[in-house]
């Protein structure tokens, strides 16, 4: 342990010891983002995946299974990753408080609050659709929330990839959702849920 | 830097490794933020003990905050920079580049 009786470093170690402990520090806050991305990717991987299975490209399924089933896997997989990503999160914010923890709580509420909206309006709206387009309903609406409130955690902590990924969730939304429901879940699988494992891995790494 | 001026002053509180690295890990939080005393331990590596020897010198110079609460029933102590801590760190790490800087630069 370094102590006062220690002979002080030279300036260019001082240096490099401040560049390193704030890094840490940085990296420390942030959380871990295999926690906060990857539970996500791998959700909508396999949850976005068997719905694509279930509406195929052609009109004709690929696996025998109902879009209550399919839609089910799909929920199931959220309200895990959701899970994983609130361990993530309560981790992160035992250790500091103050304003940003006040701003984590206002966030994660507005994500609370955009969901449960998202689903009043599409459980209203998809009996009076055709099955494709009410599973796509669901899976557009909520997947504008993930975009948004990226976009919007982007804007607040000023992390740009966070403010990327958001971009990025709503260009892949708004092209499934111009092609159909089965482009849009074959979309939503690969570019973003296996983006979001990509991106957790990366971010990772680089600290 | 002005070639020939005389080399800067370090001030003697941050200029020792472990209280340097104390101050740039709590510089890195915002303004109205606190660390938990733990999380700050756990992120420098060190043994409470010596940690709190570290932040009472450092609390004496003015340059953090120690807010002792409750969380529930468990006691928990929570660390932030001040006002004036974080300019003193600031202008450690500019009287530092300028010792670099009369060195001749880094590397």
């Amino acid at each position: 342990m370094a102590d006062d009786g220690e002979p002080a470093p030279s300036p260019e170690e001082m240096l490099r010891l401040i560049e390193r402990q704030r890094a840490d520090t940085v990296r420390r806050l942030k959380g871990d983002p295999r926690l906060l991305y990857a539970p996500w990717g791998v959700a909508w991987l396999l949850g976005f995946g068997t719905l694509f299975l279930h509406y195929g490209l052609g009109g004709e399924p690929y696996l025998a299974i109902s879009q209550m089933q399919a839609v089910g896997v799909m929920l199931s997989l959220q309200v895990l990753a959701g899970g994983v990503a609130a361990y993530g999160i309560t981790r992160m914010s035992g250790q500091v408080r103050g304003d940003s923890s006040a701003r984590g709580t206002m966030y994660g509420y507005a994500w609370f609050a955009g969901m449960v909206l998202m689903a009043v309006v599409a459980s209203r709206m998809s009996p009076q659709l055709p099955p494709e387009e009410s599973g796509l309903l669901w899976a557009a609406a909520s997947m504008l929330v993930v975009g948004v409130l990226y976009m919007a955690g982007g804007a607040i902590w000023l992390d740009w990839s966070m403010f990327f990924v958001g971009v990025c969730v709503l260009a892949v939304n708004a092209v499934g959702v111009v092609l159909g429901a089965g482009w849009h879940a074959l979309l939503s699988s690969v570019l973003l849920g296996g983006g979001f494992v990509v991106v957790s891995f990366w971010l990772w790494r680089r600290g | 830097m002005t070639a020939g001026s005389p080399p800067p002053e370090l001030d003697p509180v941050i200029h020792a490794q472990a209280r340097l690295r104390v101050v740039a890990a709590l510089n890195t939080l915002g303004d109205g933020d606190e660390m938990a005393f733990p999380a700050l331990k756990d992120l420098l590596g060190m043994t409470a003990g010596n940690l709190s020897v570290h932040l009472t010198k450092l609390e004496d110079a003015g340059y953090v905050r120690i807010t002792k609460t409750h969380r529930g029933r468990t006691p928990v102590t929570y660390v932030a920079l001040t006002k004036r801590g974080r300019l003193a760190f600031d202008e450690y790490t500019k009287a530092i580049r300028a010792l670099l800087d009369t060195a001749g630069g880094p590397s």
